[in-house]
């Protein structure tokens, strides 16, 4: 708050003062008072008024310095009515009791929302931890039928089970507990569950996969990043070319590990390839393919970001696209 | 003959797991009464139990507690619930494997031999047909008393088409079965096995053994 900003706010009781005064004066000198005392009354006046506008205005920017640092150390602004010393004028404590109350009123609204959140939230896990039983024994009963005709209905299962994973990371990413754990893994202990989760859909599809170097440390939740590589081999599968071909390799970095996971497939136009990692982005691949979602990249995007890996994507048309997430080679608390 | 409880609270899943541990030659004992599990299971002494985590009224991990305090048979969860707590807890109170629902069939029955096999449950008898004989943990074959050494992936390619002895086996079949953690066998692979397997067959006076049925693929 600036002394001009603070004096104009106060500009028309400065005024009516000043006429006041001028009024006063003019009465005075026609009532006979002598010129120099009404000078000496006109400059104490004048001082008076000066102290207390300076008085006053150290004592708002005191105050509002006070409010700014208590809002600058609140975690949740919206309490902020809450963690305030109640004014002392009547009019400052009326309208202070109206915020609380629009406050209060907000607060509540915002608890019934996470509560809303958090239930659906939990309902989504049980649901999908729920239909994993029945895709079981679809799965299981895949075996009766004809070879092909089971084969074909264990990949659509597959697919049924592919979008299930995708919901429950979406709902453990929006749970604001972290309920990832990071242990000492590798490269190839994760590869080696995405690719096996993935099996039939690697195997119809007649990939060769080809891995090198993996057996290094890392520190990452193995179920996590299985997810991570999953999506990727699910792309890979959808964007394959003739003769499909992955390629997972691994090289140590200092404190880091680097992760390649490159296939040869159709590719990404560059002009897309900024995009890939944003919600419900699809590009011109996925609308010329089909069944492509646009949660896959974006889901492995806010994984690896909250559990501090990096995620990087390159790819060139008609050559295939290489995805490179960066592990942290170290336990992040060291003993 | 293998005797595999398994502990799971759904009914279809339950029955198609015993029909197909049945039709794999192991005896499956179905657990259908959540009560007393610790008492069924020293009645039935199986060598391998399929362990639900989900089971209603109780928890999965109490009851391993429980279970590994009063015997030492393998235990394998089967789990809809899969973060790294859930396998870390599995896993720490005992249970020999870990497999998150729903699960590649062929990948089930891989942790099932597996954990057999670690436990040191008796072994297999060996698979024989048309007067050749499979050794798979010693990793030979013999017939006509020659034998012949095999690598990893010719063992799979003959267990397999000796499974379904007389039956056309597809190439993607064998790939199906070849696969393996860290192990991925494609087409041209397969194709370099089967030469290799074909040419220490004949060495063993068995030539003609593997009959390659063309657009379909082999058959013994």
């Amino acid at each position: 708050m600036t002394i001009t900003a603070f004096l104009s706010d106060r500009l028309r009781r400065l005024l009516f003062q000043a006429v006041s005064v001028l009024a006063a004066a003019v009465f005075l000198s026609a009532t006979g008072t002598q010129t120099d005392i009404l000078v000496l009354l006109l400059i104490i006046w004048a001082f008076l008024l000066a102290g207390i506008q300076i008085y006053d205005y150290f004592r708002c920017r005191a105050h509002l310095l006070e409010l700014e640092s208590i809002m600058d150390n609140l975690d949740e602004k919206y309490l902020f009515t809450e963690c305030i010393p109640s004014p002392r004028s009547l009019y400052e404590r009326r309208l202070f009791a109206l915020v609380r109350r629009a406050g209060r009123s907000m607060l509540q609204t915002v608890s019934d929302a996470q509560t809303a959140g958090q239930e659906y939230r939990e309902y989504v896990e049980s649901f999908v931890h729920e239909i994993k039983a029945p895709i079981t024994a679809a799965k299981l009963i895949c075996r009766h039928v004809e070879r092909e005709t089971g084969r074909k209905l264990t990949k659509e299962l597959s697919q049924i089970e592919a979008h299930v994973e995708r919901a429950l990371f979406y709902a453990r990413l929006e749970s604001p507990e972290k309920d990832f754990l990071i242990r000492q893994t590798s490269p190839a202990r994760i590869s080696a569950d995405a690719v096996e989760r993935h099996r039939s859909l690697l195997i119809q599809n007649g990939f060769r996969i080809e891995t090198k170097d993996l057996d290094q440390t890392v520190y990452t939740d193995e179920k996590w990043a299985a997810f991570i590589f999953g999506q990727l081999l699910q792309n890979a599968a959808r964007y394959r070319s003739e003769s499909p071909l992955i390629a997972i390799s691994a090289k140590q970095d200092g404190a880091r590990v680097i992760v390649t996971v490159s296939d040869n497939g159709i590719g990404i136009p560059a002009h897309e390839l900024p995009r890939v990692f944003d919600r419900g982005f699809t590009g011109s691949n996925g609308r010329c393919r089909g069944g492509s979602t646009g949660m896959g990249l974006y889901l492995c995007r806010r994984l690896a970001d909250r559990m501090e890996t990096e995620l990087q994507i390159s790819s060139e048309e008609g050559k295939g696209t290489t995805v490179t997430l960066i592990f942290p080679a170290r336990s992040p608390h060291p003993a | 003959m293998f005797k595999i409880m398994i502990i799971e609270d759904d009914p279809a899943v339950r029955d198609e797991l015993a029909l197909l541990l049945k039709n794999e030659g192991c005896r499956p004992i179905t657990v259908t009464v959540f009560e007393n599990i610790p008492t069924q299971v020293s009645e039935c002494k199986p060598d391998l139990i399929l362990l639900d985590l989900g089971l209603p009224g109780r928890d999965g991990l109490s009851l391993c507690a429980q279970l590994r305090r009063e015997s030492d048979t393998p235990i394998i969860f089967v789990t809809s619930h899969d973060s790294a707590y859930d396998e870390l807890n599995a896993l720490s109170l005992g249970g020999d494997d870990y497999i998150t629902k729903p699960y590649n069939v062929p990948v089930l029955l891989a942790r099932i031999r597996s954990v057999l096999r670690r436990s040191g449950a008796r072994p297999e008898t060996l698979p024989h047909f048309n007067g050749l004989t499979l050794n798979p943990t010693k990793g030979y074959a013999s017939a006509n008393g020659q034998t012949a050494e095999l690598t990893r992936n010719e063992l799979q390619i003959l267990a397999c088409l000796m499974e379904h002895a007389g039956e056309i086996v597809s190439r993607a079949d064998l790939i199906e079965a070849l696969w393996d953690n860290q192990i991925y066998i494609d087409d041209n692979t397969l194709s370099v096995n089967m030469t290799r397997l074909r040419a220490k067959l004949e060495a063993l006076g068995l030539s003609g053994f593997i009959k390659t049925r063309r657009g379909m693929g082999y058959q013994l």
